[in-house]
């Protein structure tokens, strides 16, 4: 108010210079003030508004966790899963953690280790503990997605329920889940395509909707199958594109052609072109705004090998720019393969989300395979102890599941106690947990199923 | 992503050199206030533009109905006239101005509603919607974009087609006649209404033939006008001074109905037909974006839009429905038919004449109040605009 206040004084001060206030000078220093008052009301309002002022960490906004968990939403926060597993409570600590890369990782990542030269357009990608991935986020100039309560209904149906999501800079997150589980609705409703019912987000630190037009100017996004004007050439449809984006965005169009490898196809229709070049063309529009956050909606939809395999490098490579891809599948193979850290949605509520090695050791059960002289024995034997989760013995192999949180010292002490039971130990293997078994044991598919 | 690998820098480098492709980065404070802005930028509308040009099967029909009928008919006259002139009049004639103004009318306002219902459906059945609003642009940006984009389309197409109408009329035609037929007398041609009293007074002989007695007529030859319907018939009398005071307005509408068709509009007329013909097309762009924006598909909006034009407004046009003349009045073709120039009236029965800017109308029911007429027009613009563009800016992309 004292914005109108200073105006007010500052019209009448006019006025009398003016030698004299008649009545319609009267009543536009009234219609000056109220205008002014209501816009000093309106910013004030905007900036006391929503709880996402800024991007810094808030530990109390993590719900009950009072050490700054990194937010499973709601009131399933901390929760056992549906397949009794419990909910992993990671910390900060946990996020900045940077872990070795593991034998299952390595696997994991063939192109990170040998990129074939004629697939190189990403240079090699570094192994994950290489990687100088921020996931701690907050303190190194906020999150690149955060949400806070984020809620979207369709009738009775909720397809967003009640969301807070964390999303590092400089990563490749993966926003995973089944079919219908509500991924391509935060997308929209992250971007504005839809409005939301309820909660906060912001999108590089910028409050979402209200600075929709700022904080979009620096995104990129493919929400569900990218389309185009069929009639019109790949460029042309750039070209479009680009004027919306206006600034040197036009300027752009050859570019990011050639970074998608469509340079030679761009002036031909996009009728003409597969699925796999709409899905290029889609991330060549994404990179007209040199935009600083990505959001790729089931990238790896409709292409073959070959395309997924250049599409991960090619995310892989914006990550390796410095920028942020947070991109939404149903593949958990590829989120594993491209992403730095995941969040598992399902029915619309994130139930888990962290670094992808922190959630598979922390929520996973140890596995160890026993090349034994009698596996039966030897299954017997452990059942016995009862430092075994479960046993299951096999013709020549015995596959022993150790709890969750079992130490490599359990393994030892296995190994210890058939040794001791008179059953020769040729071989021990620890077998790592994927993400793809640890999804199924966290989403409520499995349990539909079981 | 197989191509431009090898010479492809790595990292940094690569998104330094794809920035390098553009120029400088954006300053980010600035695109955010551009996109913000709801005017929408030359290049906008001109991809916009090209987006709607590019749509080869909507362009080629556009082409056929608004020129191609007249390069047809006009091109046909002219060559059996050059061939054989004592069996083929000259091309260009009166009956040939209206025959080729009328359907450039009608079929100009169809195809410019289908124009203006593919502008604003198909960034959403294409899928294009989606990533346009991502850029953050204004969406309200991106509805009026779409308006200059339409428009520099429709509006060229027909005002080529009616200038070669009006060239072939005025440069190809038949010689301007002195006198007209009007039930077989032949009255002078171009008197105002003034002038045409005078010689009703001067000749009450002819005046009772020509308009008294000349109700419509079968095997006559030549256009057949009487007075117009509900109009009380002048009746012979000694002194028919008080009855043409009374009714010469009714008179002179005839008598312009017969001057239109035996008459080559004068080059005023012709710019008055021209701007109509503008306006006419306009709106059916106007109409038919913001329908199209508002319900989102195509063929349904094409399709209201064609029953408006060809079922809805003619019959609104040619009957008086009791107690509901106003909201007859309310259908932007009334207000387009009584602003019509008389030089397109086609020798119908006619309205008041000389409503605006010398329109007639075409109309069977009472007039409307200029500012009315001017207010439904001005009303169906704006308000199908506005309609257009609230549900763009509303709609889930």
């Amino acid at each position: 108010m004292n914005v109108s206040c200073a105006l007010g004084s500052h019209c009448v001060a006019v006025a009398r210079l003016g030698g004299g206030i008649g009545p319609g000078f009267l009543l536009l220093v009234v219609l000056l003030i109220a205008a002014a008052g209501y816009g000093a009301t309106r910013l004030g309002r905007r900036r006391r508004g929503g709880r996402v002022a800024d991007s810094t960490w808030h530990p109390e906004r993590q719900g009950s966790s009072s050490t700054g968990a990194v937010a499973p939403s709601g009131d399933r926060a901390g929760a056992p899963d549906p397949a009794g597993l419990p909910s992993p409570q990671l910390t900060r600590e946990d996020l900045a953690r940077s872990p070795e890369p593991t034998a299952s990782q390595e696997r994991a990542h063939p192109a990170s280790l040998a990129e074939p030269a004629s697939l190189g357009q990403a240079p090699p990608v570094a192994p994950r503990a290489a990687r100088a991935v921020d996931l701690l986020g907050g303190s190194a100039g906020g999150w690149a997605v955060e949400t806070h309560g984020l809620t979207k209904r369709f009738g009775a149906n909720v397809a967003v329920d009640n969301i807070e999501l964390l999303v590092p800079r400089g990563s490749a997150f993966g926003y995973l889940g089944p079919n219908g589980a509500g991924k391509t609705t935060l997308i929209r409703t992250l971007l504005g395509l839809t409005r939301a019912d309820a909660g906060t987000m912001s999108l590089l630190g910028i409050r979402v909707p209200s600075e929709r037009s700022r904080a979009l100017a620096r995104v990129g996004a493919i929400v569900d199958e990218p389309r185009f004007h069929h009639h019109l050439t790949g460029r042309e449809n750039l070209r479009l594109l680009g004027a919306a984006r206006g600034g040197d965005a036009d300027g752009r169009i050859p570019g990011s052609l050639a970074r998608v490898g469509l340079t030679e196809r761009a002036d031909d229709k996009v009728a003409s072109y597969s699925m796999g070049m709409r899905q290029r063309l889609g991330v060549a529009a994404c990179l007209l705004g040199d935009p600083e956050l990505l959001i790729l909606d089931e990238p790896m939809n409709g292409l073959d090998p070959a395309g997924m395999h250049e599409m991960r490098a090619m995310i892989r490579s914006l990550v390796d720019e410095g920028r942020t891809v947070m991109l939404s599948s149903h593949l958990l193979d590829e989120v594993e393969r491209t992403c730095d850290a995941v969040a598992i949605v399902d029915r619309g509520r994130v139930i888990r989300q962290g670094p992808i090695d922190e959630l598979v050791r922390t929520a996973g059960a140890r596995i160890v395979r026993l090349d034994c002289s009698d596996p039966a024995a030897a299954g017997r034997l452990l059942e016995q102890s009862g430092i075994t989760a479960s046993v299951t013995p096999g013709e020549l192999m015995l596959t022993v599941t150790l709890p969750p949180g079992a130490s490599r010292e359990t393994v030892a002490e296995v190994n210890r106690r058939l040794v001791e039971g008179g059953i020769s130990v040729y071989g021990l293997q620890e077998v790592h947990a994927t993400l793809e078994d640890w999804f199924l044991s966290v989403t409520s598919r499995l349990g539909e199923q079981s | 992503m197989t191509e431009d690998t090898s010479t492809a820098p790595a990292g940094p480098a690569r998104r330094a050199a794809v920035t390098a492709a553009g120029g400088a980065r954006p300053d980010r404070a600035a695109a955010g206030g551009r996109y913000r802005s709801w005017i929408p930028s030359w290049g906008l509308i001109t991809t916009k533009h090209l987006e709607l040009r590019k749509r080869r099967g909507l362009l080629v029909v556009a082409v056929l109905l608004t020129v191609g009928l007249p390069v047809l008919v006009l091109g046909l006259r002219l060559i059996f006239h050059a061939v054989d002139p004592k069996s083929y009049g000259p091309a260009g004639s009166p009956s040939v101005f209206q025959f080729l103004c009328q359907p450039m009318a009608e079929f100009g306002f169809i195809i410019a509603a289908t124009l203006g219902a593919t502008a604003g459906t198909t960034d959403l059945t294409d899928g294009m919607f989606r990533h346009l609003v991502i850029t953050g642009r204004s969406r309200l940006a991106l509805y009026l974009a779409r308006i200059p984009a339409g428009l520099s389309i429709i509006l060229p197409l027909v005002a080529v087609a009616f200038a070669m109408v009006c060239l072939v009329t005025s440069y190809a035609g038949t010689p301007q006649p002195t006198s007209i037929n009007v039930n077989g007398i032949s009255v002078p041609a171009q008197l105002s209404q003034a002038q045409l009293k005078s010689w009703i007074l001067r000749h009450p002989q002819q005046y009772d033939q020509a308009f008294v007695n000349g109700g419509p007529q079968v095997g006559n030859g030549g256009p057949q006008i009487g007075p117009a319907p509900g109009s009380t018939p002048v009746s012979r009398s000694a002194n028919p001074r008080p009855v043409i005071d009374r009714d010469i307005a009714t008179i002179y509408g005839d008598y312009t109905s017969d001057e239109t068709g035996q008459l080559n509009p004068p080059i005023n007329e012709m710019v008055k037909i021209g701007l109509w013909l503008e306006l006419d097309i306009g709106i059916g762009f106007l109409v038919g974006l913001g329908v199209g924006s508002l319900i989102g598909q195509r063929t349904v909006s094409t399709v209201l839009m064609i029953v408006l034009q060809i079922i809805v407004t003619p019959i609104l046009a040619a009957h008086v429905i009791p107690y509901f003349i106003n909201g007859q009045r309310v259908v932007v073709g009334i207000a387009l038919d009584q602003l019509r120039p008389a030089g397109l009236a086609g020798g119908g029965a006619g309205g008041p004449g000389h409503v605006l800017f010398g329109g007639r109308g075409v109309l069977n029911i009472p007039p409307m109040p200029t500012w009315a007429m001017i207010t439904v027009i001005v009303g169906w613009i704006v308000g199908w605009s506005v309609i257009g563009a609230w549900r763009m800016a509303t709609r889930d992309a």
